[in-house]
């Protein structure tokens, strides 16, 4: 093994941690994080094993013939789902399996991807707003108690990104969100607005269910990644957790 | 008539849940329609097995394998990886009331309550709680089903594999 292979697989094993920690984060089930790194290592001739947990990476790679072998650890933040890069990375992986790649390439695709801009704040809140309201509208409410739940739901979601962004603890976080749409909701409820109030009290909060979470838990442990698919679950409890809790607040508040 | 505007409004706000979440976790834009159709047409299905006497679970189930299949067809022609689209299709379905109900109810059970008042409370709690588990087991159960049917590790392979052997059939 000359130094420049020694360099060379140093450089790619940061580029593969480097994947696996932004699918991590992005919101990929384990498997997937599994065969996106083997396929992209495969490209470049190696074969890759990996230790996944939720907030650390950790990999070896190695070339059969030669019994060379390279390990890394590399630790992963949380930060919040986003499918772009997901989707991103999915496309690159064929594109280096089919173009044959170079690793400066992967990388430039890495910032690439990493600079691709998030939806504009206000649509975000629109958007789920709209959301919450059509859960309320699927439960059974009428326009004026879909109009609770969009005016919950978008100050509660803006209280939880200002939250995340004061860098709180993400489950207070979602305690503060539950509260605040919870405490609209529930002034709804006890003023009378609309037929059924309680419809758009129960819906108020569903924005924040940890839908990700818990489908990846489950879809972790049907793959046999037991360990992962017990972290995301208990994860999506805590964030249940932290919703109740909130409601809680809003209930023993008005007595409701 | 009635029914019919019934219907499709409930399948509107359904598609615009899928949608909010697709926009909450940041999907591509091209992807937008193709999960608003698949949210809407997956709740709908649910909500159909539901009146025809089939359950929550079952409903959850169908509407999930719905949105799972759909989603390996749409996502050759939207460039993105099939989870992507089925996620944010099938949140909306998932049983976010139920979860935080239950836990709602094991929050009101540590409080100072009289014995029956405290069954019925458990009862419930129990009925939430393991109805949370359920559909949600059969939300991933039902996405992840055309994947374990064709034993493939990638939907690429899945649709390529299938469109080489219609070259060479013809």
């Amino acid at each position: 093994m000359g130094l420049t292979d020694e360099e060379k697989v140093n450089e790619l094993s940061k580029v593969l941690l480097e994947v696996g920690s932004l699918l991590m984060s992005s919101g990929a089930n384990s498997s997937r994080i599994r065969i996106t790194i083997s396929r992209i290592a495969g490209a470049f001739g190696y074969d890759v094993d990996l230790l996944i947990t939720h907030r650390a990476l950790m990999m070896t790679i190695y070339d059969e013939e030669t019994d060379f072998f390279f390990s890394r650890l590399k630790r992963t933040s949380p930060h919040g789902v986003n499918f772009r890069m997901v989707s991103g990375i999915s496309r690159m992986s064929w594109r280096i399996v089919q173009e044959k790649w170079e690793i400066d390439q992967v990388k430039n695709e890495l910032e690439r991807l990493k600079s691709l801009s998030h939806y504009p704040r206000i649509l975000v809140l629109a958007m789920v707003s709209a959301a919450g309201a059509g859960f309320c509208r699927v439960f059974g409410g009428v326009y004026l108690e879909l109009l609770v739940t969009f005016v919950a739901t978008f100050i509660g979601l803006y209280v939880r990104q200002e939250a995340v962004k004061k860098a709180f603890n993400p489950y207070l976080a979602i305690f503060f969100a539950a509260f605040v749409s919870s405490m609209i909701a529930g002034l709804a409820l006890k003023m009378k607005i609309g037929p059924n109030p309680e419809y758009a009290f129960a819906t108020s909060v569903l924005y924040l269910i940890p839908g990700i979470p818990l489908i990846n838990s489950l879809s972790d442990l049907l793959d046999g990644n037991i360990m992962n698919g017990i972290v995301r679950g208990l994860n999506g409890l805590m964030i249940s957790f932290a919703i109740a809790l909130g409601m809680l607040g809003a209930v023993l508040i008005y007595g409701i | 008539m009635q029914e019919w505007l019934h219907i499709v409004d409930r399948w509107f706000w359904l598609g615009m849940g899928a949608i909010g979440f697709a926009v909450l976790f940041n999907v591509p834009k091209r992807t937008l329609l193709t999960i608003f159709l698949l949210g809407a047409f997956g709740g709908t299905l649910k909500f159909v097995v539901i009146g025809a006497g089939g359950g929550i679970i079952l409903g959850s189930f169908f509407g999930a394998v719905l949105v799972g299949f759909a989603s390996i067809v749409a996502a050759h022609q939207r460039h993105t990886p099939p989870f992507v689209l089925a996620i944010p299709a099938v949140i909306p379905m998932v049983p976010g009331a139920f979860a935080y109900r239950a836990m709602l109810g094991v929050i009101h059970l540590t409080e100072k309550i009289n014995h029956d008042t405290f069954l019925k409370l458990l009862e419930e709690t129990v009925d939430n709680g393991l109805k949370a588990f359920f559909v949600l087991a059969a939300l991933s159960l039902g996405v992840s089903a055309p994947m374990l049917i064709s034993r493939r590790e990638s939907a690429k392979n899945l649709v390529v594999r299938i469109k080489r052997d219609e070259l060479k059939s013809k």
